[in-house]
């Protein structure tokens, strides 16, 4: 692919919009992660054909656990019990999307790139459990959702996947493209009493 | 507002859910041997069950998975949740 | 300043004087007051008029029971209606209005009604407007106008509320001594647990009662066990919150008054929260209402409950009379009276008992109350403010007729007739009520949830065991949850045995309830004892019905004051028992809560998720109006120099006809299908022959419901020997993949295939009419787009000015055109590219409603505008899309006879004959102009537009046996228009050969 193609994440108008929002000490801070790739990944775990190569390609285990995150050299969410989600610097995406496809190809497997689809964006600050908690109904409590753990479900009135990443507290939202503006509104507006911040990766 | 259980992800709340009516409804194998009333119980007759009824539910927000639910529908009791036969299930591989 | 404010005592600050205003008068309070204490200290009797006969009315309660005090509260669009006054926190430069009566509570026109009482009786509504019947919108218009508490603010909402999720192991709901006791217990055994109260301090009925916890004042124990309530991480504290909802599986709401107690300058962030909790146990511990007393007369202002008049010497150092009759049928009041004498009133206890009280009543002698046991008060005498009440001898003989009675002059009536538990939540959760013989009340029975009511709303009123039954629930409940508290002795209280209580739920009187002065059963609502029994004369016998009919209970009451008195005369009247009887519903919410607080953050910008596409900026800059389509904001038009909607079109159509367009049509679902069992899925799914396609083609597919009815279309492309891309309307593609997976896991789980969603992955590009081939071209393509190596209706991937792309040579319009499919991250910039490489051909950006005539002039339906889920394919003409070599979902059903019928609406074209009329989408076709009322329809429109490109209107309708029906003039009925004559035409307009796509 040509090297003068640069990715859009489409945030770029919403950051600008919200620039001024650069506080010194925000209880919540939001990082866009356009320079991640997302690849889609469908396949039966009990299928020898599927998780010993992908695995070994990967060279790590995908999470057979539901909701749960293997990171290691790539960040592996459980989606459903045949589906997942490979989350990978984005300049190597497509090259691994089409490795996964050769790996797979003699069995029923599905490989699809989805970078363009979708955004991670990072969530950190003392106060991000009780702003997701504004929109969210799992139960966010330490001794609930750990470090590792993941969950599909509403924030807002759009439907997410959260991860949460480290303890510190970091969460992973990852959204699709079409709800992404929507998203960082809502975070805008919810963390406005907390004070919330907005960067680019 | 029902605490569902999926099988795979446990429990959620009934937003993350989209019903599918009473489960086992089997879609007849040859549908143009049936006459019009037959075709037309399979189309629209439900059991209409007052007390322990099993139905379809879809976990939409969640891992997308069908999944059966067996709830009182007087009490919305749920007495527990089942895998459809043919389900995916990768922690049995 | 404040009459009625005793020196010393209570919970008020004195150092902190408020002023506020109450029906443009200007009062003084304290810090720590209600607005209704404050009143109260200010000497205001007359707080508000009555429902319908609009009687004066005073202050009956001390909180939530509260019928008569109902107020607007503050200004412009920070007002509340309908708030009790005995719940709203004082701050300086309060506005409260009454909410019923005009122009004042003090002075109200509508007092006449009073007058005419005999004639607002039960059923007044329903028996007086029914006739004549034409009448109704007048009657209405009055009654309106009159109906209701207060008026919702006319301006826009200012207010920040929000929405918080919770999850908690114990919830408990009340903050009194058992609902304290009880979060203690769990709280200290390391559950996570949250504890909600209504009011500004936790503390329930110790907040105004004379009592001992152990050794000393409860104050004391309130301190010690709030502080450590506080010091536990695990136990959230919810004061000011309200839990009003109990729903299916431990769901309960909480509304939480975040900043309402203070003054408007002072308020900062978000005014109230709603709290939606599931809980793993819940400990209902809302305590107990005290009852009225049926008496007659007895809602004159300065008749209050006793237990309220306790709380406002106790809590509020405001004294509510200075001569006071007590009036009770239990030991309670008692105690009511002994606050009095401590306050300096001078206190006659009138107790229909015989026997007279226990303990209390030495104690009442010893503090020289004068007791007159065996008697009832049966009426008040004073309108304005009680100025006595008639006393007269009761043997307990159930007739309910008095003999002679006496005079005794006073200023303030505390009625005791027992106490209610508290069982709304209770309820809410699917609980039933069971009535209890002994202390003549309904007390929560079984339940359906995993919850346990503790204190005075599970029927013990004793402090003792409050405390008991709290730190037992909470215990309980946080072991259920895995969490053992350790033992705590509990603390000794100072109470002794009481007598009985007398059931007395209508008071004798010296004549029938009929004749003699109204014995108010519920206060907001003018429901007497006579309106019961003329209820049941006129045959009503479900308690359900009664209480329609005579609004008993109804308004922010909901069966807190009179519905058990109310239950009781109903059970007497129709010679059953209460339980017989039974009582009404109580349904969620519990007091009333804010539209702000149900919408949370949902509101404005934010009221349903706004979806963009990678393109919209571009769209926004060039100044396009945006269409919602679903939660879409797509273009609309295109509108330069100040165009019109029309003229835009018209320019937007001529240009993709002629020339060159350009649409963003990303929305579109898309969807990855791929398996060793695609094709034989796919089959099954749309109505073509889909195994016959190779590799490259696209087909347009339909699939339909198994009812047959058309549920989607799109194009759809084989793009491998197993893969599958296919496309949905935008509004369909979620609901088209769930649809996909539940026949894939539900029905059919031995099919090999996965389904993914690419809709946000990829954006599309149109690129439309005779010059698309040529912009292409001169972006630089890395295949070959002439008509045979790129034929219509196939599919490639391509390089296109640099960037990888799918490119699709399909058509919405009829003319030659592409649509590139290219990874959102790149679709601002490849439209851009195709913006400037397209100038020399005036490429022309439009949008939906362009795309609309587009379409309609080539007889293209959208599935949802030109079907409502009621149309066949064979409705629209599609039969060449039906297979007859397979079977597909809905096949079966076009053979039922109702599909088949002849006379079925179906898709044809309508021309108007004058050549201008734009027909309103939605327009009723009827056969003939002058047919008589009602008019049989034919038809309706679905789609109608001017086309610029043909020079007049065209319209797109379903018209019963349309088909057979060609050049056959139907009519439109059009409003305030004679109805317009309209031919019937093939619903397609331009180029009916289809030649201009294939080029």
């Amino acid at each position: 692919m040509s090297e003068l193609l640069t990715r859009r994440h489409g945030l770029e108008f919403l950051l600008a919009e919200l620039g001024g929002s650069r506080m010194a000490d925000p209880g919540a801070s939001v990082t866009i992660r356009g320079d991640l790739g997302h690849i889609n990944l469908r396949g039966r775990a009990s299928d020898a054909g599927f998780l010993p190569p992908v695995e070994k390609l990967l060279g790590q285990a995908l999470p057979i656990e539901p909701n749960t995150v293997s990171g290691e050299r790539h960040q592996v969410f459980w989606l459903g019990p045949d589906e997942w989600l490979i989350v990978t610097p984005a300049a190597g995406a497509l090259e691994l999307a089409e490795r996964l496809r050769q790996a797979t190809s003699g069995t029923h497997a599905s490989v699809n790139d989805i970078s363009g689809g979708q955004i991670a964006l990072m969530l950190q600050g003392a106060e991000c459990r009780e702003l997701l908690a504004k929109g969210c109904a799992l139960d966010l409590h330490p001794s609930v959702f750990a470090a590792g753990d993941c969950a599909q479900s509403g924030l807002a009135r759009a439907n997410v996947l959260l991860a949460l990443m480290d303890a510190t507290p970091t969460f992973m939202i990852v959204v699709r493209r079409s709800f992404s503006d929507y998203l960082c509104r809502w975070l805008a507006h919810a963390g406005s009493d907390v004070g919330i911040a907005f960067r680019d990766a | 507002m029902l605490l569902i259980e999926c099988p795979w992800c446990g429990e959620r709340a009934e937003t993350e859910f989209s019903y599918g009516g009473e489960a086992g409804i089997t879609r007849p194998a040859d549908p143009g041997a049936l006459s019009d009333a037959e075709w037309a119980d399979y189309l629209f007759n439900r059991s209409n069950t007052r007390g322990a009824h099993r139905e379809l539910w879809n976990h939409a927000q969640g891992c997308r998975r069908w999944f059966g639910v067996e709830r009182d529908t007087v009490t919305y009791r749920i007495s527990g949740s089942f895998r459809l036969s043919g389900a995916s299930d990768n922690r049995e591989a | 300043m404040q009459p009625q404010r005793l020196p010393t005592g209570g919970r008020i600050d004195r150092s902190k004087p408020l002023i506020f205003r109450f029906d443009g008068r200007k009062f003084e309070g304290y810090a720590g007051d209600t607005l209704a204490s404050a009143l109260l200290a200010n000497g205001v009797s007359i707080v508000g008029r009555s429902f319908k006969l609009r009687r004066p009315r005073g202050i009956v309660g001390g909180g939530a029971e509260e019928p008569n005090a109902i107020m607007q509260i503050g200004k412009g669009a920070h007002a509340q209606p309908n708030l009790r006054a005995t719940q709203v926190e004082l701050y300086d430069g309060l506005v409260a209005r009454a909410t019923k009566g005009w122009p004042g509570a003090r002075f109200d026109l509508g007092a006449i009604n009073d007058a005419f009482g005999k004639v607002f009786s039960a059923g007044f509504y329903y028996k007086t407007f029914m006739r004549p019947k034409s009448w109704w919108h007048l009657y209405e218009r009055v009654i309106r106008a009159s109906a209701g508490f207060g008026r919702a603010p006319v301006e826009k909402d200012p207010d920040h509320y929000e929405h918080r999720n919770a999850h908690c192991d114990v919830l408990v709901a009340g903050g009194g001594p058992a609902g304290l006791a009880a979060a203690l217990a769990a709280g200290q055994a390391g559950a996570r647990v949250m504890l909600a109260d209504e009011q500004n301090e936790f503390g329930g009925s110790l907040l105004g009662a004379k009592r001992n916890v152990g050794d000393a004042p409860a104050e004391e124990w309130l301190r010690r066990t709030i502080e450590s309530l506080a010091a536990l991480d695990n136990v959230t504290l919810l004061p000011r919150s309200t839990v009003f909802g109990y729903y299916d599986h431990n769901f309960l709401a909480i509304a939480e008054r975040c900043t309402d107690h203070l003054p408007e300058a002072d308020r900062a962030g978000v005014r109230q929260r709603l709290w939606r909790v599931r809980a793993k146990q819940v400990v209902l511990a809302q305590g107990a209402f005290e009852r009225p007393l049926a008496f007659c007369n007895n809602d004159r202002p300065g008749v209050m409950l006793a237990s309220a008049v306790s709380q406002y010497i106790r809590r509020y150092a405001v004294r509510p009379g200075r001569r006071a009759v007590v009036f009770t049928n239990n030991d309670s009041a008692y105690e009511t009276a002994l606050d009095l004498a401590e306050a300096g009133s001078s206190v006659v206890i009138v107790d229909s008992r015989a026997g007279g009280a226990g303990p209390l009543g030495e104690r009442a002698a010893q503090a020289g109350i004068s007791v007159i046991a065996g008697h009832v008060v049966t009426d008040v005498v004073g309108r304005r403010r009680v100025r006595g009440v008639q006393v007269a001898g009761w043997s307990g003989n159930p007739a309910y007729l008095v003999e002679s009675s006496i005079r005794i002059d006073c200023d303030l009536v505390a009625m005791s007739g027992g106490w209610s538990p508290a069982v709304h939540l209770h309820s809410h959760a699917g609980g039933r009520n069971v009535w209890d013989a002994e202390r003549h009340c309904f007390v929560p029975g079984e339940t359906t949830q995993a919850n346990v009511s503790a204190g005075s709303c599970n029927g013990t009123l004793s402090l003792r065991g409050c405390l008991r039954e709290g730190n037992e629930s909470g215990r309980a409940a946080a072991s259920r949850c895995g969490f053992e508290a350790p033992d705590i002795e509990l603390p000794s209280t100072s109470e002794g045995h009481e007598n009985p209580l007398q059931p007395l739920w209508r008071v004798p009187a010296d004549a029938e309830p009929e004749r003699c002065p109204k014995q108010f059963l519920d206060y907001q609502n003018d429901t007497s004892v006579a309106d019961i029994r003329l209820a049941v004369r006129e045959g009503y016998r479900n308690v359900e019905h009664v209480k329609r009919y005579t609004a008993l209970g109804f308004g922010t009451d909901q069966g807190k004051l009179g519905n058990i008195n109310g239950m009781a005369v109903l059970a007497e009247c129709l010679g059953k028992s209460i339980p017989e009887v039974g009582t009404t519903t109580f349904r969620p919410a519990y007091t009333p809560v804010t539209f702000g607080v149900g919408a949370g953050e949902n509101v404005g910008d934010l009221y349903d998720p706004v979806r963009k596409t990678a393109i919209h900026e571009w769209h926004v800059a060039a100044g396009a109006p945006m269409e919602n389509v679903g939660q879409w904001h797509r273009p609309w038009y295109f509108p330069r120099d100040n165009e019109d909607l029309h003229t835009a079109v018209a320019r937007e159509c001529q240009a993709a006809r002629q020339s060159l367009g350009i649409m963003d049509a990303s929305t579109l679902g898309k969807i990855d299908a791929r398996g060793p069992d695609v094709v034989d899925f796919l089959e099954r799914i749309y109505t073509h022959n889909v195994g016959t396609m190779k590799v490259g083609r696209c087909a347009y597919g339909i699939m339909l419901g198994e009812d047959g009815m058309v549920m989607d279309d799109g194009v759809m492309a084989r793009v491998g020997e197993q893969r599958f891309y296919l496309t949905t309307t935008t509004g369909g593609a979620a609901n088209v993949l769930a649809w996909l997976e539940s026949w894939l896991q539900t029905e059919w789980p031995e099919l090999e295939v996965f389904l993914t969603s690419l809709t946000d992955q990829f954006s599309t590009i149109a690129v439309v009419g005779p010059n698309s081939r040529r912009v292409l071209e001169k972006l630089g393509c890395s295949i070959d787009l002439d008509k045979d190596s790129f034929p219509f209706m196939t599919v490639r991937d391509a390089e296109l000015g640099g960037y990888p792309v799918q490119l699709f040579r399909v058509s919405f319009s009829g003319e030659l055109a592409f649509e590139i499919n290219i990874d959102s991250s790149y679709a601002l910039q490849m439209w851009k590219t195709v913006m400037a490489a397209g100038e020399e051909f005036g490429i022309t950006p439009y949008g939906t409603e362009t795309m609309h005539v587009l379409r309609a002039e080539k007889g293209f339906v959208i599935v949802g505008q030109d079907t409502d889920g009621s149309v066949t394919p064979v409705d629209l003409g599609m039969n060449w899309l039906l297979s007859k070599d397979k079977d597909f979902l809905g096949k079966r059903s076009l053979a039922r006879p109702d599909c088949v019928r002849d006379d079925r609406k179906q898709l044809v074209g309508l021309l108007s004959p004058d050549n201008g009329t734009v027909l309103p989408e939605g327009t009723q076709l009827v056969e003939t102009p002058d047919a008589p009322v009602p008019v049989p329809m034919c038809g309706h429109v679905t789609s109608s537009y001017m086309s610029a490109c043909l020079g007049h209107p065209i319209a797109l309708a379903l018209v019963a046996g349309g088909r057979a029906r060609k050049a056959e003039t139907i009519y439109a009925a059009l409003p305030g228009r004679e109805p317009m004559p309209v031919t019937v035409t093939a619903p397609v307009f331009y180029d009916p050969k289809g030649e201009r796509q294939h080029v």
